[in-house]
């Protein structure tokens, strides 16, 4: 009789008394009245085997009670809740969160080896702030929020998780009780389905899971976005638009990613087509807008442009030799045109003939770079920003445009 | 059901009009203390006595209050001979315990939450189209 829980109190410093359990929304359910009973002790936890106080709920109408399977220790060392041993951030699998995530933690799985790794792990969790998982090696909030794991999580809890069980006596088709069986009439998963066959154990350590594997299956049927072989593009489409959306929108939106060469609005098939001026610019900006940019409570679709070839898109030019850009600024070219220098496109006075060289797309504005220059290039020609028609350079963005800042373009005026 | 008689005095008048009844009763009892448990659910097993008990004290009470067929002298004695269990049938002389199935459903001290049996809760409040059977006595519902 002296073996009684309430009676011997030998050795039972390390067992763990709780207050409350960590729990995810989805296993607490719908209920914010939720009433629980706690057992001191109640069972042993399905992964270290030691003794932890179990508590045990309705998790709302029609639901299953349900109680909590491994201790705190264990919960907090993997970050996950007490009761379905699912990611308490993204309610996931360990398996996937870890894979996603990079983690590679390696606890103990052996007997005595497990002992001695919880009892360090214990330690570590006390001598932290206590309740903050992730000190031993878990993840915590350092980690930087996974693209993929905000694609695979459940944005609302799944409380289909928490019906009843389905009653075998129905299966074989024996079930007396009808219509009060509190049990589920339905017919129940095929054998053969490899979700069928789930244990815990595999479920916490994150080994050969059935639904981590399903959801990695999932994750790369995910629609991607494949940048094209030709590096010459840059242009992005931006489908779904609708009628109302301007121009300043999508480059508030599109400029963060890097220098955009020029947007094109097509209000009748709404659709627009965003140009950067360079290629990896042009990456960014898909992999960051890819299914992602709502503008105007509406989903764009994010497509690459079609190769040169098919697709007039201002600010290219398409010559014999293949598709050739504008000069870009910033980046070095061969040579200046001698001519370059000898034309003073503002009128400045000569002293400052220099000036034109850090923007070199200023130089004439209707020959590509590498093409001899037009024996008479007009000069006064105004510039405007925008689209020019093909071939015409223009002003790639509004920074380069000296008249902005209030410089007074003499070229306008005489 | 009294296995022995008790008293050595002979039953009041009118005990002849009910004997009858009580005595298929009790055969009815018999039946079901012998009845297989094979095939029962563990809680399952007592339903058909707490039933039988239920059917017996309500006999006796209609027939002193309900109907009053029975006098005085024969609901004391039939208390008294633990025939009718006096216990219950005073719950259900108090209001919203009229149908009351058995004690143990009110009995709060045996419950996680010191509340009454799921079968004390009126159909009304109930969420629609429950169907519930109580643990203690498989009642499915004594309250309204």
């Amino acid at each position: 009789m002296a073996l009684s829980k309430s009676s011997n109190t030998y050795g039972r410093t390390s067992w763990e008394d709780s207050e409350f359990p960590i729990l995810c929304p989805t296993c607490l359910g719908d209920n914010p009245y939720v009433r629980m009973m706690k057992e001191k002790f109640g069972s042993e936890c399905k992964i270290c085997v030691r003794p932890f106080t179990t508590f045990r709920w309705c998790p709302g109408a029609r639901m299953r009670f349900k109680k909590t399977e491994i201790c705190q220790t264990c919960a907090k060392l993997k970050n996950v809740c007490q009761t379905c041993l699912l990611d308490l951030e993204y309610g996931l699998p360990i398996q996937v969160r870890d894979q996603a995530l990079n983690i590679k933690d390696n606890i103990a799985k052996s007997d005595v080896n497990k002992e001695y790794f919880i009892q360090n792990a214990e330690k570590q969790l006390s001598a932290t702030d206590h309740g903050v998982p992730g000190a031993a090696g878990g993840p915590g909030k350092s980690h930087p929020p996974s693209d993929l794991l905000m694609k695979l999580a459940r944005t609302a809890p799944y409380y289909r998780r928490n019906l009843p069980h389905i009653c075998s006596f129905w299966v074989k088709g024996e079930c007396k009780r009808g219509e009060e069986c509190p049990y589920r009439h339905e017919k129940p998963t095929d054998p053969d389905d490899p979700l069928a066959d789930q244990n815990i154990k595999d479920r916490y350590y994150g080994t050969n899971d059935p639904v981590a594997e399903k959801l990695m299956r999932r994750a790369a049927t995910l629609p991607r976005l494949d940048a094209p072989e030709d590096k010459s593009i840059t242009t992005l489409y931006v489908g779904n638009i609708g009628e109302k959306m301007l121009e300043k929108e999508l480059r508030d939106h599109f400029y963060q990613y890097g220098e955009i060469r020029s947007i094109t609005i097509v209000s009748r098939q709404q659709c627009a087509f965003v140009t950067y001026v360079t290629r990896s610019a042009a990456e960014l900006a898909a992999e960051g807008t890819f299914n992602k940019l709502i503008i105007q409570n509406r989903r764009l679709v994010i497509r690459w442009g079609k190769s040169q070839g098919k697709q007039n898109i201002p600010g290219t030019t398409n010559t014999e030799a293949g598709a050739r850009f504008e000069p870009v600024p910033g980046l070095p070219r061969a040579l200046p045109h001698p001519e370059e220098l000898e034309h003073n496109f503002f009128n400045l006075a000569p002293t400052t003939s220099a000036f034109p060289s850090p923007y070199p797309q200023f130089a004439p504005p209707s020959y590509p770079l590498m093409a001899p220059p037009p024996p008479n290039p007009t000069p006064n020609q105004p510039e405007l920003p925008g689209f020019l028609a093909e071939g015409q350079s223009g002003i790639h963005y509004p920074s380069q445009d000296p008249t902005r800042l209030g410089a007074i373009n003499k070229t306008r005026q005489t | 059901m009294p296995k022995v008689k008790r008293s050595k005095k002979p039953p009041p008048e009118g005990w002849e009009l009910i004997e009858p009844t009580l005595e298929e009763l009790e055969a009815k009892m018999r039946e079901a203390e012998t009845d297989p448990h094979e095939g029962k659910r563990k809680v399952e097993a007592l339903w058909p006595i707490f039933k039988i008990h239920h059917q017996r004290s309500r006999y006796i009470f209609d027939l002193f209050y309900k109907r009053k067929a029975i006098s005085r002298e024969l609901y004391d004695y039939c208390l008294k001979e633990h025939i009718a269990d006096s216990s219950l049938i005073a719950k259900w002389k108090k209001q919203g315990y009229e149908n009351l199935c058995c004690l143990r459903c009110i009995q709060t001290r045996d419950t996680n939450f010191g509340t009454n049996c799921i079968c004390r809760v009126p159909k009304a409040k109930m969420e629609e189209g429950k169907i519930v059977e109580c643990v203690h006595c498989g009642c499915r519902g004594c309250s309204g």
